[in-house]
C-alpha cells in the first residue's frame, strides 16, 4: 500500500454489532475519529465500553459492520484477506495483556515470529533485527530462555520486541500494564514512548488513566460512543523538556 | 512464508507435544507396517511357490484325467489309445506315461508304502529330476519288463538308512526288484512327495496292474515351446476321441486335464497374488483407521492451539500459511509413521523368512519397490486428506476470534 497523505486512520461513522443467532448486540456507535502518524494516543473507558473492540478493529483482527475505516485513504471493507494479512504483517502489531506468547518457545523464537510472515524482510536480515529488537528491550541476556521461565514484565517486553521487530507504523498495545506490576508497569510504558520518540504510532488501550496519561491524546468511550477526546497531554520528552526549561 | 518456514513450524508444533505425536504415529505405523508386512510376506511365497513349480520345465505338460488326486482309485478317462494317438501329434515331444500304484516295498525288516510310478525314462526330464547314484530307468528296462527300481532319495533311506542300496533286491507287493538308481533330493515341500516315491519301468507297472485301458497320467514336453498351441492340439484330439463337443474351450466340459507347467504356475500366481491383495486389503483397514486416528489428534491440535493460530494470524499469516502449516504438520506425522512402519515391517518380515526358511527350505524375502512405495504415498495422502479439514477449520478462524478462544 502506498504511502500518502491521507491520515494514517480515518473512521467515519463507524459501527460494530455483533449478531447471535439473529440478535443484534451494538458495541460501537457512530465513531468519528482520525490518527495521524507518530501519535501516541490512548483509548481509554471503562469495561465493556468498546476500546478493546475498537482497537481490533483498527488493527485489522476485526471487522466492522458499519461506517467507513480508511486506512491511509483505503477502505477496510474494500479490502481481500491477503491484503488484510499483509498490512498486518507489514504495517501494523500488537502487545496484548495476556502477551501471547509462543508456549515453550523461546524469546528468540517468539519476537521471529512476525519476521516469518513479512513478505519483504529478507531471511538474512532476521537475525539482526531480532537481536536489535531484543536489545532494545533489554532482553538480550534472557534470549535463549522459554516464554514460560519469564516473568510478566519480561514476557511484556518479549511481546513489546515482538511488535517492534517488523518496524510498523503502528502499534497497538491492548492493556499491556494489565497483568503487571507497577515496576514492570513502568518500564513497559516507557519502553512503548521510547517507540513513539522513534517514530512509531502507538495506540493504547486501558481502562487506568494514570496509563493513559503517558499518551499526548487521550480519547475516552463510554458504551460504545466517543465521549471526549483531548489532545492537552505532553509526551514524556514534552514534559522533560518542559521541565528543563523551568 | 518461506516453506522452510512452514516446514519448521509444523515440526515445532510437532515437537511441543512430542508424545502425543508419538502415540498418533503408533497408528500409521501399525498401518503400513501390517500393509508392507502381508503384501512382503505374500509376495515371498508366491516367489517360493513359483520356484518350486519352476523347478519343472515351464514347457512341461500334464495330462490326467480330472479327480486324479484320488490316486489308487479308478479314475479313469485316458487311455492307451489316447497315448498312441497322443505319440502322434507333432508338437509334442518325451512323452512319459504313468500309472500309479499303492503296495508295500519292503527291504529286511524295514517297510514303506510308497506311491510306486510306473513310467518312462522321460519322466525324469520332464520333472527335472537328477540321479544321484547308479542310473535312470532306461527303453530297455521298459521294453524288457526288467523289474528293476528307481527310488527317490527319501524313499531310499527309509528303507536301506545307512545302507547302500544300488543292486539290492526290495521286494513291492509279490515282486522283487533291483535297486539300479537313487535320485537327487528335490529337497522342497511341494516336491518332497517325489522324494518318497519309487520309480518302476511303465509295462511292469501295467503287468501289476492287470487289464487295463487306462493310463493315470502323461507328462510331456511342447516341441517348439509354443505351450498354448500344444494345449490346442492336444485338447482338441482328446476331445475329439472322448467325443466331448466343445468348441466353446470350456475346461469344464473336459473329462481330462491338459495343462502346461507355465499355465500352471499363472494360476499359482493369480492365486497366491488373491491372497496378498486379499491380506493387504485387510492390513490397509488398519491403515484408514490410523488416517481417522491422525484426524482426530490434528483436530484436538487445533482446538488446543486455537490462540496460537490466531497470534500467527495476527502477526500477517495469511490462510495459505496457517493450512500448510497444520497440512504438513498432518503429512510429516504419516511420512514418519510410513517410513518406521516400512523399516518395522521389513525387519520383522526378513525376520519370519529367515524362520520360515528353517520349516520350508529354500524361501528367499521378497520385497517389491512397490510394496514400499505405495504404503507410503498411501500413508502421506492419508494424511493430505485427513489433514485437511483440522487444516481447512484452522485456517478459517478468525484471528480475534481464535485470541479471545478459552
Amino acid at each position: 500500500m502506498p504511502e500518502n497523505d491521507a491520515p494514517l486512520i480515518e473512521t467515519k461513522n463507524l459501527q460494530k454489532s455483533y449478531f447471535n443467532e439473529e440478535l443484534e448486540t451494538p458495541v460501537l456507535f457512530n465513531i468519528d475519529l482520525t490518527i495521524k502518524k507518530n501519535e501516541f494516543v490512548a483509548i481509554m473507558g471503562p469495561s465493556g465500553s468498546g476500546k478493546s473492540t475498537l482497537m481490533h478493529i483498527l488493527g485489522f483482527l476485526d471487522h466492522h459492520t458499519g461506517g467507513e475505516y480508511l486506512f491511509q485513504g483505503q477502505l477496510a471493507h474494500e479490502m481481500d484477506e491477503d491484503t488484510l494479512s499483509r498490512i498486518r504483517a507489514t504495517r501494523v502489531s500488537f502487545v496484548f495483556q495476556a502477551f501471547n506468547l509462543l508456549p515453550r518457545a523461546s524469546v528468540e523464537q517468539n519476537v521471529m515470529l512476525p519476521l516469518i510472515y513479512h513478505p519483504t524482510i529478507p531471511e538474512s536480515e532476521r537475525a539482526e533485527r531480532v537481536a536489535k529488537a531484543i536489545e532494545t528491550v533489554g532482553l538480550t541476556h534472557r534470549k535463549n530462555n522459554l516464554s514460560n521461565q519469564l516473568s510478566g514484565g519480561e514476557k511484556q517486553r518479549t511481546a513489546i520486541a515482538r511488535a517492534l521487530v517488523t518496524e510498523p507504523d503502528i502499534i497497538f498495545a491492548d492493556e499491556p500494564t494489565g497483568n503487571l506490576d507497577s515496576v514492570s508497569g513502568i518500564q513497559v510504558m516507557s519502553a512503548l514512548q521510547e517507540l513513539n520518540e522513534a517514530g512509531h504510532t502507538i495506540i493504547l488501550v486501558t481502562h487506568e488513566k494514570s496509563t493513559a496519561e503517558h499518551a499526548e491524546r487521550i480519547i475516552e468511550l463510554f458504551d460504545g460512543r466517543i465521549t471526549k477526546d483531548t489532545t492537552e497531554f505532553k509526551t514524556r520528552k514534552a514534559k522533560e523538556e518542559d521541565s528543563l526549561q523551568k | 512464508m518461506l516453506l522452510k518456514d512452514t516446514i519448521s513450524a509444523a515440526l515445532e508444533g510437532l515437537k511441543r507435544s512430542r508424545m502425543r505425536s508419538m502415540l498418533t504415529t503408533l497408528g500409521i505405523v501399525i498401518g503400513v507396517g501390517s500393509v508392507v508386512l502381508m503384501v512382503s510376506i505374500g509376495a515371498s511365497f508366491e516367489r517360493f511357490i513359483v520356484d518350486q513349480v519352476e523347478s519343472f520345465s515351464g514347457d512341461t505338460f500334464e495330462i490326467h484325467a480330472k479327480g486324479v488326486q484320488d490316486i489308487g482309485k479308478d479314475v479313469l478317462s485316458i487311455t492307451f489309445g489316447d497315448l498312441e494317438a497322443i505319440r502322434g501329434l507333432t508338437t509334442v515331444k518325451n512323452i512319459a506315461p504313468a500309472i500309479f500304484l499303492t503296495d508295500r516295498a519292503k527291504y529286511g525288516r524295514e517297510e514303506i508304502a510308497p506311491m510306486i510310478l510306473g513310467t518312462t525314462k522321460e519322466i525324469f526330464y520332464n520333472w527335472s529330476m537328477k540321479i544321484d547314484e547308479g542310473r535312470l530307468l532306461s527303453d530297455e528296462d521298459d521294453k524288457g519288463a526288467k523289474s528293476v527300481v528307481v527310488l527317490g532319495s527319501q524313499a531310499a533311506e527309509d528303507l536301506f538308512q545307512n545302507e547302500n542300496p544300488l543292486g539290492k533286491r526290495i521286494t513291492i507287493g509279490a515282486r522283487k526288484f533291483t535297486v539300479v538308481g537313487i535320485l537327487e533330493t528335490m529337497g522342497s515341500p511341494l516336491t518332497a512327495e517325489l522324494d518318497s516315491m519309487v520309480y518302476v519301468p511303465f509295462l511292469v507297472a501295467k503287468a501289476i496292474k492287470g487289464r487295463t485301458t487306462y493310463i493315470d497320467y502323461i507328462a510331456l514336453q511342447s516341441i517348439n515351446g509354443d505351450n498354448e498351441l500344444t494345449r490346442q492340439d492336444i485338447v482338441s484330439l482328446l476331445r475329439q476321441r472322448h467325443n466331448i463337443d466343445n468348441p466353446e474351450d470350456d475346461i469344464d466340459k473336459d473329462d481330462f486335464y491338459a495343462r502346461s507347467m507355465e499355465q500352471a504356475m499363472e494360476i499359482i500366481e493369480t492365486v497366491t497374488m488373491s491372497i496378498t491383495l486379499f491380506l493387504g486389503l485387510i492390513a490397509s483397514i488398519s491403515l484408514l483407521v490410523g488416517g481417522v486416528g491422525i484426524m482426530n489428534i490434528m483436530l484436538v491440535s487445533v482446538t488446543e492451539r486455537t490462540k496460537e493460530i490466531g497470534l500467527r494470524k495476527a502477526v500477517g499469516a495469511r490462510r495459505r500459511d496457517i493450512l500448510i502449516q497444520f497440512l504438513l504438520e498432518a503429512i510429516v506425522l504419516t511420512l514418519i509413521g510410513g517410513i518406521v512402519g516400512v523399516i518395522g515391517a521389513i525387519s520383522f518380515g526378513y525376520l519370519i523368512s529367515l524362520i520360515a526358511s528353517k520349516f520350508l527350505g529354500d524361501l528367499t524375502y521378497a520385497l517389491s519397490v512397490q510394496a514400499i512405495i505405495l504404503p507410503l504415498v498411501t500413508a502421506v495422502a492419508i494424511g493430505l486428506i485427513f489433514g485437511i479439514y483440522p487444516a481447512r477449520k484452522a485456517a478459517a478462524l478468525q484471528p480475534i476470534e481464535a485470541m479471545g478462544y478459552e
